[in-house]
């Protein structure tokens, strides 16, 4: 199999949680397994977008998502990807309680840290398969 | 921009563009208290937003030509107040784009522009209308039967109807108007007779009248809506629905009311191309 697995952060705008989310997708596909993985646009696959709906339906697909609604393992459900794994954001932050993430525009130290640990999960996740 | 917005950026997260987009959508509601929506939670949490929405005008913000956020409001039949395409502004303003996500002096003096401009008091509510004759772009699919050439454009937010007729979807608006067929059959059109301002028309009740020496043709409206303009040039120059039916020749411009269900009736342009190409065919053996 030579498709790249998809890496599909929420849109996560107005949340610094949605931000880390977007953020550790971002440095995974760019950083950390370029040759194995891409992002795709959430917005594109809910509406419906066909480049976008072809690019998914029955790829691999990692989702990462910043609140409890989900919305991004929802979405690339719905539209026939195929979810290998879902990134909880509040799975990693729980595990550094008190500390200060940032805001919805930038992260501070402590939010740059954990963005770089959920990107790490996200990449092994991905070696695992490719 | 004086009083409190709801502003919907697109996503944003893949293109220089859409960044753009997020970055003016989270300053404006950092530094002057406009009430964000995320674009995908939109769709799910419709009474909260709808609620935001229902208090504070909405403006839309896109990256990219792809028009999410717009489409995002349509589908929830968001009022949109105003809207802004970064791509489009960048090109207004004479500035090249980065091929990367990073923002660079020539983006970051954009969003300054764009700030100023969103600033600027009666500046957002102005911009649909502005910008409507940029909002619209035409790729065209032709088909030609001895010395007739018809046209029909592929663009995917385009919708058709058996009638001959088409609207161009653009976030709770549409443009209608009538295809190369109409034209082509009816010959040089004399007279048009436009649909009332402010009227509300039902999908596929009539929109105005288009006549020529050979007949009349009752222009059919694909979507439902109320219209909030019409194509005043066709008045002087109905002439311009012969040159081009579906740019300077458009006929309205509605205010969508019931899109969602209007949706089922409407056929796209792999369907419409086939059925016009029968009936040259049959008128033309």
């Amino acid at each position: 199999m030579d498709k790249k697995v998809k890496v599909i952060p929420c849109s996560g705008i107005g949340k610094v949680f949605g931000f880390m989310a977007r953020e550790a997708a971002l440095k995974t596909v760019y950083e950390l397994c370029p040759e194995k993985a891409e992002t795709v646009c959430l917005a594109r696959i809910v509406t419906g977008d066909q480049e976008v709906k072809e690019k998914i339906e029955g790829s691999d697909c990692i989702t990462v998502d910043g609140c409890p609604k989900m919305c991004a393992s929802k979405n690339v459900t719905a539209a026939g990807g195929i979810v290998i794994e879902e990134i909880k954001v509040l799975d990693t932050v729980k595990e550094h309680k008190g500390e200060k993430f940032g805001s919805p525009s930038q992260l501070d130290a402590d939010g740059e840290v954990v963005t770089g640990e959920i990107a790490s999960k996200i990449a092994d996740r991905i070696n695992e398969v490719k | 921009m004086s009083e409190k917005y709801a502003v919907l950026p697109c996503n944003g997260l893949d293109k220089c563009a859409g960044v753009i987009s997020r970055e003016i959508a989270l300053r404006l509601c950092g530094d002057a208290g406009h009430e964000i929506i995320c674009p995908v939670f939109s769709r799910i949490a419709e009474l909260k937003y709808r609620k935001i929405i229902s208090e504070h005008p909405l403006l839309v913000i896109d990256g990219c030509p792809t028009r999410c956020a717009s489409k995002l409001a349509a589908e929830k039949n968001f009022k949109i107040a105003g809207k802004i395409t970064v791509t489009e502004e960048a090109k207004k303003s004479g500035i090249e784009l980065s091929d990367t996500l990073q923002l660079g002096e020539k983006e970051h003096a954009l969003i300054g522009l764009l700030l100023n401009d969103l600033k600027t008091p009666g500046n957002t509510s102005k911009q649909p209308d502005e910008r409507e004759g940029e909002s619209y772009h035409f790729d065209y699919e032709t088909f030609q039967k001895g010395k007739f050439l018809f046209r029909v454009p592929v663009n995917k937010d385009i919708f058709f109807i058996e009638n001959d007729c088409w609207a161009y979807v653009s976030g709770n608006r549409a443009r209608i108007g009538v295809t190369d067929f109409v034209q082509q059959n009816l010959s040089d059109i004399l007279f048009f007779t436009p649909p009332e301002m402010g009227s509300e028309i039902d999908q596929f009740g009539e929109a105005g009248e288009i006549e020529s020496s050979k007949s009349v043709f009752e222009v059919i409206s694909p979507v439902s809506g109320k219209v909030i303009g019409v194509n005043e040039a066709l008045i002087q120059k109905p002439e311009l629905i012969n040159e081009n039916p579906y740019e300077l020749g458009w006929i309205a411009d509605l205010e969508l009311t019931a899109f969602e269900n209007d949706k089922e009736l409407l056929i796209g342009f792999d369907q419409y191309f086939e059925i016009m190409k029968r009936k040259v065919m049959d008128l033309n053996g």
